[in-house]
């Protein structure tokens, strides 16, 4: 069959048998982590597992419009899934790492509320240079009416567009996604910081303030690439564009959870195999 | 008390900083046409409508100031690092990232336009010429800006990431603030002068962008002039507040219930956005009205 003639595969399928290598390929990934550090690297290891689920998960929230949201073709925010969940999530990051001293609970709320927070702005002012600058309402494509408000989107949309703007659901989606891509980031940064810290000071036979900027820096890195994993992976789910929880596609997230378990697991093994070996 | 005050001073001066970069880096790519708009600026020759355009999309606006601004930062803090004075290093190495942008920019047009040869699109060495310097002068400001908040945040206040790194995540936060706040204006209000204000492009008139100005053909210079008025100024706002209230919020508030303080403080000011979004949301609805009556619409 050729490509023109193939059917279009149905995206929110669930593949059973992939989910199921992808389990598999995590419980490797966790005894082989088992085997080289028992203790504190399989802690980091589950640590930076729910931080990458937690970035894959709130990169669906995102709404994103790409190319056609530029035209106000379709509703969403006029850039790539990856990108805007990675500098939402990055600013988390930015916060997390701050208040890194001040204990994990309230390091990882505040990289959810910095990620939230960049969000809430942008997409403020995605919706302040519609109306206010192109003169068009706020209409989703995908929905008669709004989930939260209950206003009807249908009649807002202009003629020949799938809708455009960010109405109130997808505003408030983008807030989520941002949160919980702040909070996964933070998650990943924190235990790789706590590894390294623990380790590096044996390794480098240095004390543990030589070691310090070290260790924030290599894991910062570690954290900012498994951030840019789990949100490339996410949008090669979403396939380009989402409106946000409201959307069909969001469906889709059980698939990317399991696949950014295993990719961070991966690259979390990666990590902690630097001072393991 | 001194300390607070000094780091007042500090967040205003970054917030100003980030306003500006913020504002250079949406013109910037805007007449350089480096964000999703860009999609109609190579669409355009494909459907028979030839253009003098500047094309230079290869990466998205995040990846590429992220790169830029990191590039710049690295540069820098190894020139500090030989003891050069902080500002003379953060200026040779923002100089030197905006080299790495021009030659990227250049390449980026010969290419791209070169693939649309088929098409009959010629590349116009005048172009190159005259709107590359332009691309490199603002995206120069915008570099120079965030390496020198990034120098800032990480001299002055304190923060534990090192130089390149926080130039790295602020640079990509820079190119998404920029991108998702100015890419609608270009995209819809610039490319698409001849289509209806205040309604979207109608999917049938993808690639038919505005070719001519008022004498002779449309160049990038002109949409950098035209959407530096709303687009520019909406995106430097974005990431000033961006940067400003997560450095505000941080200063003045972290050490209120052990961290508990700067985390309300975040909830608060998410809650005000949401509620001027929706009063936004409503204003228009009101204001602008329906395109359609409600029954034919959801028939």
């Amino acid at each position: 069959m050729s490509a023109v003639a193939a059917k279009p595969q149905a995206g929110g399928a669930m593949n059973p048998t992939a989910m199921a290598v992808g389990v598999v390929l995590l419980i490797i990934i966790l005894g082989a982590c088992w085997v080289v550090s028992p203790n504190l690297g399989l802690m980091a290891l589950i640590g930076i597992i729910i931080g990458g689920v937690l970035i894959g998960f709130g990169t669906h929230f995102v709404p994103v419009g790409g190319a056609p949201a530029a035209m106000g073709q379709a509703p969403g925010i006029a850039t790539g899934v990856a990108m805007l969940a990675a500098g939402a999530g990055l600013a988390g990051l930015f916060g997390g790492a701050w208040a890194a001293e001040q204990g994990m609970v309230v390091a990882v709320v505040t990289g959810g509320i910095g990620g939230g927070l960049m969000m809430a702005i942008t997409c403020l002012m995605v919706n302040f240079v519609y109306v206010f600058g192109m003169g068009i309402p706020a209409a989703s494509g995908k929905v008669l009416h709004d989930p939260i408000t209950g206003d009807s989107q249908a009649e807002y949309k202009s003629q020949g567009t799938e809708g455009h703007g960010l109405p109130f659901v997808s505003f408030v989606g983008g807030v989520i996604g941002g949160i919980l891509g702040g909070a996964g980031g933070t998650l990943i940064y924190l235990e790789l910081l706590g590894l390294y810290e623990a380790t590096f000071p044996t390794m480098m036979n240095a004390t543990a303030a030589q070691v310090l900027p070290v260790a924030v820096s290599v894991a910062g890195m570690f954290a900012v690439a498994l951030f840019l994993v789990n949100a490339v992976l996410t949008a090669y789910n979403i396939t380009g564009t989402i409106e946000g929880p409201h959307d069909p596609k969001f469906k889709r997230w059980p698939r990317a959870i399991v696949a950014s378990a295993v990719a961070s697991a991966l690259c979390g093994f990666v990590a902690i195999l630097i001072v393991a070996m | 008390m001194e300390q607070i005050v000094f780091g007042i001073g500090i967040t205003a001066l970054t917030g100003a900083l980030a306003t500006v970069a913020g504002s250079a880096e949406d013109t910037e790519s805007n007449i350089g046409s480096q964000g999703d708009p860009n999609s109609q600026v190579q669409l355009a020759p494909q459907m028979g409508f030839l253009h003098r355009i500047f094309n230079k999309a290869v990466a998205g606006e995040p990846p590429a100031y992220g790169l830029w601004c990191a590039l710049g930062a690295g540069l820098a803090w190894a020139f500090m690092a030989m003891q050069i004075n902080a500002i003379l290093a953060i200026v040779l190495g923002c100089v030197l990232a905006v080299f790495v942008q021009g030659v990227y920019a250049t390449t980026a047009y010969l290419g791209r336009t070169a693939s649309l040869a088929k098409f009959g699109q010629p590349v116009y060495v005048d172009i190159i010429k005259s709107m590359t310097t332009v691309t490199m002068a603002h995206a120069f400001i915008a570099i120079f800006c965030t390496v020198a908040l990034c120098q800032l945040i990480n001299g002055a206040l304190g923060h534990p990431f090192p130089l390149p790194l926080l130039a790295l995540i602020w640079g990509i936060a820079l190119g998404a603030a920029g991108s998702a706040t100015g890419n609608p204006y270009y995209g819809k209000e610039r490319q698409y002068q001849n289509q209806k204000f205040g309604a979207g492009v109608p999917i049938s008139a993808s690639g038919n962008i505005v070719r001519y100005a008022e004498a002779g053909e449309r160049n990038s210079i002109d949409n950098g002039f035209f959407t530096h008025k709303i687009g520019g100024s909406a995106s430097g706002i974005c990431f000033g507040l961006i940067v400003f209230l997560e450095l505000w919020r941080t200063i003045l508030f972290e050490k209120i219930y052990a961290g508990w303080g700067a985390i309300a403080v975040g909830v608060l000011l998410i809650l005000i956005f949401t509620v001027i979004d929706r009063y936004i949301e409503v204003w228009a609805r009101k204001n602008y009205g329906p395109y359609t009556a409600a029954k034919e619409a959801e028939s």
